[in-house]
């Protein structure tokens, strides 16, 4: 009997270090996960950062941009303007003047002025519309002569 | 011997590792909050100044969560001439040293 329990004894020896090895590697690959899902969120929310403060620079150019529209005509129909006072980098906004006239209560004609902002990070060139951060119209009143109000019509952010 | 000293250190590891984690997890919920609180000022400010007038106040009733703090400058909220929009440095400082920074700008309709 003693003889045979020796031998088994023999038989098991090292397989708690075998064990002990798998254990380990079992617990390097769950922590390696974890610290990538870490990692991962911190990338993200640094990505998240950089895309709000493009977001609202590009928000505050096309402000910039109404505020200049104010003294336009129906002409000219087209323009930019670069905004370079961000510091996450100058945005262009793009803006296409539109003249024409709604009916009045009255059944005259009400001559309207709407201007289409389209804002974008500048290139060097138009805003390709893919690039595009924010979209917005605006009517300004009155059409023509000093304006006295601005009314936002539309305002969206595509990217 | 070995197969302790082994699993001692692999759960010693462990330990820390997943401290590290928890850590990186709080740090990035404060980061999101941070955002949400700048968002949140940040359109409450925009909104303000919705009924601005040339030279008057606008007041910004903006009340931040529980350990978040924000400001911006300049810190004057007068309202600006109708053609030139004022830009305001925006901040937020929370839990754990967060500090951060947006520009916006605003313009009297």
């Amino acid at each position: 009997m003693s003889r045979l329990g020796t031998r088994q004894t023999h038989q098991d020896s090292g397989a708690a270090l075998l064990l002990a090895i798998g254990f380990v590697l079992m617990i390097s690959v769950i922590v390696a996960g974890l610290a990538a899902l870490a990692t991962s969120g911190l990338n993200n929310r640094t990505t998240l950062e950089v895309l709000r403060n493009r977001q609202y620079a590009a928000d505050g150019a096309i402000e910039q941009a109404i505020s200049q529209a104010r003294v336009l005509t129906c002409s000219p129909t087209t323009g930019f303007l670069v905004d370079s006072s961000f510091s996450s980098g100058p945005i262009r906004v793009d803006w296409l003047n539109v003249c024409g006239s709604v009916p009045a209560s009255d059944g005259s004609a009400y001559p309207q002025r709407n201007v289409v902002f389209s804002a974008c990070p500048d290139l060097g060139a138009a805003c390709d519309p893919a690039q595009i951060v924010i979209r917005a119209q605006v009517n300004f009143e009155p059409a023509s002569g000093t304006v006295t109000r601005t009314i936002v019509q539309s305002w969206s952010v595509k990217r | 011997m070995l197969t302790i000293v082994i699993i001692g250190l692999t759960v010693t590891a462990l330990l820390s590792g997943l401290a590290t984690i928890s850590n990186a997890g709080t740090a990035q919920r404060n980061g999101v909050l941070a955002d949400v609180v700048l968002r949140d000022y940040a359109e409450t400010t925009k909104a303000a100044t919705q009924v601005c007038v040339a030279s008057a106040t606008y007041p910004v009733n903006y009340v931040p969560p529980a350990g978040f703090t924000v400001s911006s400058s300049p810190s004057s909220n007068v309202c600006p001439a109708p053609g030139t929009p004022q830009q305001l440095t925006l901040t937020v400082d929370g839990p754990q040293g967060l500090h951060e920074t947006m520009q916006i700008k605003v313009r009297t309709p």
